[in-house]
């Protein structure tokens, strides 16, 4: 598969903001004491009016960030995802104040794909957490081209908005402009013997496995919006194919595994399997290295695909 | 300094800490006791001269803006929010904590009624205002509980206009009435902190409309730092005289006719004084 290079998704994103910057005014960012790694120094430093940080207070920066969008500001708050436990009232509260309102959490740092930090800072829930805050729209995108397409859509539309990213340099393999349209799901590859669904960069990891496993073999669904879900994209294709297998760089639980046995288990129950990580707490290590420790790289997306389908 | 004679608020005053005690009598549920405590405070607010709003226009741009951070005082905000206009107290009183009511248990925000904030979980709303304020040119007060304080949250805003960003149009009015839901609160050297970590800080008799109204002068005099106001209070303040400033009655309405009576006695007697 054709790519263009590697960019890390927080890096995609802070470059992003400096455009958005540009074109929207009233586009505020804050960060909570981690702007080097959100890459949310870069908007500072072109727009340094309209950055704001109250150090490092998660609380205060959502409550901030909340505030601020009730005034009518576009309002970006970025965090390393790990620390937006310390603000999980705060994110409650924002979506309690309605959704006639401008503002997007951007976490980076996320799954195991941290990397040598360990399990203190590997985010492996934020899907879960945030999936169950009403009013949230949760956003996986895939690629750093993606992020640009994520970003303009987000900041037309009022709305509350997680953005999921995270801290490696992945590939860029999407075209340019890059498909993006919230709550759609986008079928990437067609086969006829199984469906892979992925969110994130794991969308790369399942299109390379699909190649491996040859041509017809595999349907791939791309998610870039987790909540709300595509059901309807999901459903046809576990009906064609009779086998689904999820793949995410998180918990199996609350995350996309457990998002698509929701909506498969009410319309079309189908066998499924999982590229997850189990309920643990997980390791220092090299990115790569711990994605085949914890069977979430594209090998163990191959080697499912063919025990389950046989 | 205030809109209307000071006589005159202490007639509202008086009429919504009667409405207060009725509402919560019928309804039979409500945070009575700190309602009371903040009657004065939150009078002063809305009818200070310099205090815009349009209770025909909640969503008014230029309107100055009043956050309830201690949200479990919402009935207060009910009350005077009827008598300011924005929609007739028969419409509180019929649906007050009823499924859907725009009158819910904790404030939901509703510009069209003149809330600003949802709120309920304590050491939020506190932040909300202060970013907007952040936000805006226009004057933001909130309304602060002192048990609210205990939250480390809380704490952090203090630092606020030291390490972020000095918000000179936010007023933080705090209800020290030292009483909280389980206990008494003493939050200690708290207005000499906040004096330290460039806040306005002023220690005003809550309960005085003459100490509140010069003090919210004061604040919005100050262009370069916000201000800190201790509101010194007594939690029930005008209800039953033997339970205004004691422990066991928060989120406590009225009792039965002989409770209910003694709030009412309590009312009168604290406006012959």
């Amino acid at each position: 598969m054709e790519t263009y290079g590697n960019e890390s998704l927080r890096e995609a994103f802070g470059k992003a903001l400096i455009d958005a910057g540009k074109i929207w005014n009233n586009l505020v960012v804050l960060d909570a004491g981690t702007k080097n790694s959100t890459y949310s120094q870069k908007f500072q430093e072109v727009f340094p009016d309209r950055f704001y940080t109250p150090g490092i207070n998660e609380p205060g920066m959502v409550g901030a960030a909340t505030g601020m969008a009730m005034a009518g500001k576009r309002v970006v708050a970025c965090d390393m995802s790990v620390f937006l436990h310390h603000a999980y009232a705060q994110i409650r509260a924002a979506a309690r104040q309605g959704s006639d309102m401008h503002m997007i959490i951007a976490a980076t740092h996320t799954g195991v794909a941290v990397g040598p930090d360990g399990g203190s800072a590997h985010d492996l829930t934020d899907l879960a957490r945030m999936r169950l805050v009403a009013g949230f729209n949760v956003i996986t995108p895939w690629d750093g081209r993606q992020i640009r397409s994520v970003l303009q859509v987000i900041l037309e539309e009022k709305g509350l908005y997680y953005v999921r990213l995270n801290r490696p340099k992945v590939p860029l393999f999407l075209p340019e402009p890059a498909p993006f349209e919230l709550g759609k799901a986008y079928k990437l590859s067609e086969g006829e013997r199984v469906t892979i669904i992925a969110v994130g960069d794991k969308v790369y990891n399942a299109l390379i496995a699909s190649e491996e496993l040859g041509k017809g073999f595999a349907d791939v669904i791309g998610v870039s919006t987790l909540e709300p879900l595509d059901s309807d994209t999901i459903i046809a294709s576990a009906k064609k194919t009779g086998k689904v297998i999820t793949v995410e760089d998180h918990l199996y639980i609350g995350g996309l595994f457990e998002a698509v046995a929701g909506v498969l288990v009410q319309h079309h129950p189908t066998p499924m399997r999982r590229i997850a990580l189990d309920r643990i707490f997980t390791t220092s290590g090299d990115p790569d290295e711990l994605a085949e420790i914890y069977g979430v790289n594209t090998a163990a997306i191959v080697r499912m695909c063919k025990e389950f389908v046989g | 300094m205030f809109k209307i004679p000071i006589e005159e608020l202490t007639k509202k005053a008086y009429n919504i800490r009667k409405n207060l005690i009725e509402l919560m009598y019928r309804s039979g549920s409500g945070h009575l006791d700190t309602s009371l405590s903040l009657v004065e405070i939150w009078i002063s607010t809305v009818y200070s001269d310099f205090f815009k709003f349009d209770p025909n226009n909640g969503a008014w741009e230029e309107r100055d803006r009043i956050f309830l951070s201690e949200g479990h005082a919402c009935p207060l905000q009910y009350c005077v929010n009827a008598e300011l206009g924005y929609y007739p107290i028969d419409d509180l009183f019929n649906t007050f904590r009823q499924p859907e009511s725009p009158f819910q248990g904790h404030t939901k925000r509703s510009l069209k009624h003149g809330f600003e904030n949802s709120n309920g979980s304590l050491s939020i709303g506190l932040w909300h205002a202060y970013g907007h304020a952040l936000a805006t040119d226009r004057y933001v007060f909130c309304v602060a509980g002192d048990g609210e304080f205990q939250e480390p949250s809380s704490q952090s805003l203090l630092f606020a206009p030291f390490n972020m960003k000095p918000a000179p149009n936010f007023t933080l009015l705090l209800n020290y009435n030292r009483l909280a839901q389980d206990n008494m609160v003493d939050l200690g050297p708290i207005a000499d902190v906040a004096a330290l970590y460039n806040w306005q800080v002023l220690q005003v008799d809550g309960h005085s409309f003459q100490a509140l109204g010069e003090a919210f002068q004061q604040a919005i005099k100050d262009t370069e730092r916000p201000s800190f106001i201790v509101c010194n209070t007594t939690k029930g303040k005008g209800g039953a005289i033997e339970f205004a400033g004691k422990l066991g009655h928060h989120g406590v309405p009225p009792k039965g006719e002989e409770e209910y009576k003694a709030y009412l006695a309590g009312l009168e007697a604290g406006r012959q004084k």
